[in-house]
């Protein structure tokens, strides 16, 4: 009932604004980059709404929940990315006339294969952060109706190829500005009636932690993963037939699908390796990533993957080339900086809330799910399931937004990097990379979101950023020093999350700096494309290709009355046009 | 009329012109005009130091107030309207201020530019600034 009546409309709405983009759609430019012809306020609105993805929207409070009030660092570091974006890439990124990252890098660096490992590095972070968005969609769907996992992920998956493969980058576009407006109302709305209608007596629990060890009142389960749980002593379930059973002191496996009833008074088992929301260091406003005991350095790493991964996620930087000069490009950074830091007030409200309301959800592994789940424990007539149904509207737009983008941004790389094809092509490629991604989304309900996601964000930032950075900002880069760096970047940070998985023996800052690699994965990357720089040499025009990025499109041009005087005709017999002429001037003036 | 191979007749400049060595491919190198260079390398100084000033404006931002936060535990005790001032720090503190430095930074850049648009009109002379705008 619930999905007909919330998430029917979201994808109707979708489908008919991706329609509307359909006009006028006839070369490659036009589907990938919308003709750049968006306003900065609108493309604003659109980044933003690409951006407040299943992990802002739902993720960040299921954080606050499992982890402590130290996960509200994570939506700064998610902002501070548009701000370096702001001051390093936007403006310079628009001015190369690239429509995708991997064509930027050879705009500037005239490698092939830079361009090509550029779209293989396109392709890891779109499936880390695509397959997160679709299994999260799927999880939600089948929480509040109860439909199977596979019917959320099918769904998601063919009304954003639909879209995407009709309307292109305009569609998109005012698809996702228009999510935007309708995830911070869906969002802000329902947290104010949450404060509102919990009353006093939970509001003074909310900022009053205490550990969660008994359940306050008879609390049903639902294992939609297994889990495995240590058992204390008096740990009690309710029998199907209505008495209590003591379950036996140890471990105890959960196998998915199992629903198990806790009795009220109970003693609340503990997840493995986890410690219960509220337990001391819970209140502390710092991230102590794994209860290793750094939290300084938890909170900065976490700090350092999303700023800086934020500069190099490939489906924003498609987003500033769809403005139509640097100057509108800059003005969308910094917009997106307020519209973002509107939304990012509002997630801890629902992070304290849940601690109070819905703590059993962290045995389950399901704290992604506190935002949706939070309505009906504080109403359970009718304005608590309407508000399910708006957030559960939300959270869904949230899942469309940013997957159209991902998938828009993969397709690129396939159809205009890899091998480059016409409009058509990217139409196909579009549908293909939606079934491709679907289909690794279906087996990966176990996955932890959260992981994926913050592996795409430090493989961004491990390889685009320092990419872009040096790229537009340092004249000797060569191309077989940013493909070392590129590499150096993707592999560290890989590296180190698959070896995270395999859980090694190690402890204390080194299993911090496992867990979240860009503390030095970024440096060394950066390191290496400066090293083989400097031992290779900058072809001879490098300076002026860097030199150009900076220049504004509208400037007066020095030669405007020269040409109206009939001297300049413009072209390289000119002497002063001279490729050897930019050179000396341009030598002179760098070093 | 002779059937021999059929012979391109070029002009010795374009001849010149073909025989050095030329992009093929897709990929062109970047023009920049000479006269532009002086310009754009002033801009392009100007821009570095204006971004390199909100970067370590937002990195002493961001990174400081977790340490400032972790050198202070106290601050978990004091409440404002009952909430710990800690739980505030992250979210009150952070967004005003990055919203501020993020409309800051854009007018510097943004008055950066239009400064070197007045500087190359003085250049070229009173007589022609007006007729370069249009062109």
């Amino acid at each position: 009932m619930i999905v007909a009546f919330a998430v029917a409309p979201v994808v109707l709405v979708t489908l008919l604004i991706g329609l509307r983009g359909v006009a006028a759609m006839r070369t490659t430019s036009d589907f990938l980059v919308a003709s750049r012809r968006v306003s900065p306020l609108l493309n604003s609105a659109a980044v933003s709404g690409e951006y407040l993805s299943a992990a802002s929207f739902l993720g960040v409070a299921g954080l606050v929940v499992k982890d402590g009030v130290g996960s509200l660092w994570f939506p700064v570091g998610f902002t501070a990315g548009y701000i370096a974006m702001l001051a390093l890439v936007a403006a310079p990124m628009r001015r190369s006339g690239a429509l995708t990252v991997p064509d930027f890098a050879e705009a500037r660096l005239a490698s092939p294969s830079l361009r090509k490992l550029a779209a293989i590095v396109v392709l890891v972070i779109g499936a880390l952060y695509l397959v997160p968005q679709f299994r999260t969609a799927g999880l939600v769907l089948s929480v509040v109706s109860g439909t199977p996992y596979w019917v959320g992920v099918a769904i998601s998956g063919a009304a954003v190829s639909a879209t995407l493969a009709l309307g292109g980058m305009r569609a998109a576009t005012y698809v996702q500005a228009f999510q935007f407006v309708f995830k911070l109302l869906l969002f802000i709305i329902p947290a104010i009636w949450l404060l509102v209608q919990a009353g006093p007596g939970v509001r003074d629990e909310a900022v009053h932690p205490v550990e969660f060890t008994h359940f306050a009142e008879e609390t049903t389960v639902q294992f939609r993963v297994g889990a495995t749980l240590e058992v204390p002593q008096g740990v009690r379930v309710v029998e199907p037939d209505g008495g209590t059973r003591t379950v036996q002191e140890g471990r105890w496996n959960i196998p998915a699908g199992e629903t198990v009833v806790f009795p009220e008074g109970g003693r609340v088992p503990q997840v493995l390796g986890e410690s219960a929301p509220g337990a001391p260091g819970w209140e502390r406003p710092l991230l102590d990533l794994h209860d290793e005991g750094h939290p300084l350095l938890g909170t900065w790493a976490v700090l350092i993957a999303t700023m800086l991964g934020t500069m190099g996620l490939p489906h924003v930087i498609m987003r500033f080339h769809t403005s139509p000069d640097g100057r509108a490009a800059r003005r969308t950074a910094a917009i997106t900086v307020a519209l973002l830091s509107v939304f990012y007030l509002f997630p801890g409200i629902y992070g304290v809330l849940g601690r109070v309301l819905v703590p059993q959800l962290y045995l389950s592994g399901a704290t992604d799910s506190a935002v949706v789940a939070l309505p009906a424990q504080v109403d359970d007539g009718s304005a608590g399931t309407l508000f399910t149904g708006l957030l559960t509207a939300g959270a869904f737009a949230a899942f469309l937004a940013t997957s159209l983008g991902l998938l828009l941004v993969v397709s690129g790389a396939i159809s205009h990097d890899l091998v480059p094809g016409g409009l058509r092509q990217l139409r196909v490629a579009v549908v293909a990379a939606a079934v491709i991604v679907v289909l690794l989304a279906l087996p990966a309900a176990r996955f932890d979101a959260g992981t994926l996601v913050t592996w795409g964000f430090t493989v961004a930032a491990s390889t685009f950023c320092p990419l872009l950075v040096l790229g537009i900002w340092w004249s000797r880069l060569t191309a077989p020093g940013a493909i070392a760096g590129v590499a150096v970047g993707l592999l560290g940070s890989s590296g180190a999350f698959l070896l995270s998985v395999i859980n090694p023996p190690v402890h204390g800052w080194i299993a911090i700096l496992l867990v979240q690699p860009a503390p030095w994965s970024v440096p060394l990357a950066f390191a290496t494309m400066i090293v083989v720089s400097l031992f290779g040499r900058p072809p001879p025009w490098s300076t002026a290709a860097m030199l150009r990025l900076h220049l504004h499109e509208h400037r007066k041009s020095p030669f405007a009355d020269r040409v109206a005087m009939g001297r300049d005709l413009g072209h390289s017999s000119w002497s002063a046009r001279r490729s050897s002429a930019v050179r000396r001037i341009t030598r002179r003036l760098v070093r | 009329m002779s059937t021999g191979r059929r012979v391109a007749v070029t002009s010795p400049q374009t001849r010149l012109a073909h025989a050095r060595r030329r992009y093929r491919g897709p990929w062109r190198p970047t023009i920049l005009d000479p006269a532009e260079a002086p310009r754009a390398f002033a801009l392009y100084r100007r821009q570095l130091r204006l971004a390199a000033a909100t970067l370590v404006m937002l990195f002493a931002l961001i990174f400081g107030l977790p340490l400032l936060l972790s050198a202070l535990p106290a601050l978990d005790e004091v409440r404002l309207l009952g909430i710990p001032v800690s739980w505030l720090a992250p979210v009150a503190v952070p967004f005003p201020a990055m919203v501020a430095l993020a409309f800051w930074h854009l007018r510097k850049v943004e008055s950066a530019e239009s400064d070197s648009d007045r500087e190359s009109g003085e250049a070229d002379g009173p007589g022609n600034a007006g007729q370069g705008n249009a062109g």
